[in-house]
């Protein structure tokens, strides 16, 4: 069941993870682990923890037990005498950047260009000259069909030209792992398609992905394992094939029951 | 009866216009109201500065740092600015500490001895970042906490952060509260005449003081504010459609700016400076 081939290091590797907000938990101790160019689609239902569990992986909210490491780094905290300590500012940021996030709602810098948003964190972050940055955002957008849209502001791109700059932007930063928190959900129907063909390209191209989704027939062509999230903890973790057509476990059956 | 009918008379035409027009652009009085549109200007730039530099560790909830800065709003919104303006100008040099230096350090008590121009401007800019960092707050909250999450997620730090994204889209919602400030600081910049800053309100109560001609110079020191507030309106309006280019809005400078512009240039496309 671990994805690890062969005892290569994972890229991610999520061990006994809890977080609670207040007097809630919403993870139970979650461990599983991601090989390099894997793809793992997290279903289940809201409310699950899914979204906690990405946002713990790319650092924006800290974990109350357990760790996370992404290509063999703790993320956001440092180990000293076998005590864990949050790390301070600046080595969070670095520790982020290697992690790509594609929000449900965008999240586009709406005072900057495609162009703009794609090239402001190479430049600043990365301290790459302006134009390297442009020059490498440009061959990103085009990459994500929107070559034409370099100079045009968020406010006046559809759902799905927004939702690609967003990929285009995480991609600037030369991510080692890329997060997709319910990338397609805010989109009306008929844009879901050109956002999901970018993510299977990425997919091709050897990516390691993490990708929370509502999107079964997406899961089911792309996905390397497909999980089942509820209640805080991991149900069920299998292949596509198997989880799809031979689920395991009764929560599993019943919730493919109620979404197929 | 008669009699009193031909006062009411002679006290209405009493009102001179002659004065008016002489005293409006008299040198005495256009040296004033430069006076009063430069310490306004001055004091509201560096009350934007300390509000964008108080706001900031407030919303990030830097240890220390945001409870000096919330006790700094607390108390200069919460004494008068008259009492502020005496305050800088009459107190403080009473209490200065003596002279001392340390290392290549100096200090001299005298330098707390300000003058007039100085104190108003200290405590019209200090008063002003008060109420500036209220409104630099309530710009940066208003930002969706996504847009900090995309930043973060991008390996920004919490200061780029704020500097390249959440602060250039606070910017637009602190404008207009901002262009308001600026406004009544134009006015209240004449609260410095109690301590003779030769304002505009200061300097046209001297010229009445001597010809008695009250509501004469007042209505020439009105007739500067109106100016400058009116002018500032326009400028405020242009800034605000420039900070949106997404809008698609255009303000009126830069529509008189293209009405000069020779049609010629507007359609001849890419001939354009062809001159």
């Amino acid at each position: 069941m671990t994805g690890t081939d062969g005892g290569a290091p994972a890229m991610v590797s999520i061990q006994d993870v809890n977080k609670r907000f207040g007097r809630l938990e919403v993870l139970k101790g979650v461990t599983f682990d991601v090989a390099r160019g894997e793809v793992i689609v997290i279903l289940g239902p809201s409310g699950s923890g899914k979204s906690t569990l990405l946002r713990l992986v790319a650092h924006l909210d800290r974990l109350d037990n357990g760790r996370i490491y992404v290509n063999g780094h703790l993320v956001g905290y440092e180990e000293r005498n076998g005590k864990l300590r949050e790390t301070a500012d600046r080595a969070a940021s670095r520790a982020r950047a290697d992690v790509g996030m594609v929000f449900q709602r965008f999240n586009l810098f709406p005072h900057l260009t495609a162009l703009g948003n794609v090239t402001c964190a190479p430049v600043n972050v990365r301290g790459l000259s302006r134009k390297m940055a442009a020059d490498r955002g440009r061959d990103l957008l085009r990459q994500v069909g929107l070559g034409e849209k370099l100079d045009a502001y968020p406010s006046q791109l559809s759902g799905g030209q927004q939702q690609r700059v967003a990929i285009a932007r995480a991609l600037a930063m030369d991510p080692k792992v890329m997060l997709f928190d319910e990338a397609t959900s805010a989109l009306d129907p008929e844009l879901v398609g050109e956002v999901l063909e970018v993510m299977k390209q990425l997919a091709r191209g050897g990516m390691t992905m993490l990708v929370v989704t509502h999107e079964m027939g997406f899961a089911r062509e792309v996905a390397d394992r497909v999980m089942l999230m509820d209640g805080g903890v991991i149900v069920e973790s299998n292949t596509p094939a198997d989880f799809f057509d031979h689920p395991r476990h009764d929560r599993t059956k019943s919730f493919l029951s109620k979404i197929l | 009866m008669d009699d009193l009918l031909y006062t009411g008379f002679l006290l209405a035409a009493k009102f001179d216009f002659d004065t008016v027009r002489d005293y409006l652009f008299r040198d005495i009085i256009i040296k004033a109201a430069w006076r009063t549109l430069y310490i306004s200007a001055f004091a509201q730039i560096i009350g934007v500065a300390i509000g964008i530099v108080a706001a900031v560790p407030r919303h990030l909830r830097t240890p220390g740092l945001s409870q000096l800065a919330s006790f700094y709003v607390w108390f200069f919104r919460g004494t008068p600015l008259l009492l502020q303006i005496l305050f800088w100008f009459s107190a403080l040099p009473l209490y200065a500490p003596d002279d001392f230096g340390w290392w290549i350090f100096q200090y001299r008590h005298d330098w707390l001895l300000l003058s007039p121009f100085q104190a108003a401007l200290v405590a019209l800019a200090v008063n002003e970042g008060a109420y500036m960092a209220e409104i630099v707050r309530a710009g940066i909250e208003s930002i969706e906490s996504g847009q900090m999450d995309a930043a973060k997620s991008l390996g920004m730090r919490n200061l780029q952060a704020m500097r390249l994204v959440i602060l250039p889209q606070a910017f637009r919602v602190i404008v207009p509260p901002t262009g308001n400030e600026f406004n009544a600081m134009l006015k209240n910049s004449s609260l410095a005449s109690v301590i003779a800053f030769n304002e505009l309100l200061f300097t046209s109560r001297g010229v009445y003081a001597r010809n008695y001609q009250v509501l004469e110079l007042l209505v020439v020191a009105s007739f500067w504010y109106l100016v400058f507030t009116t002018v500032w309106t326009v400028i405020q309006d242009e800034i605000e459609c420039r900070m949106r280019p997404d809008m698609m809005r255009v303000g009126l400078i830069t529509r008189i700016k293209n009405g000069i512009t020779p049609p010629s240039r507007l359609i001849g496309g890419d001939t354009g400076g062809g001159r």
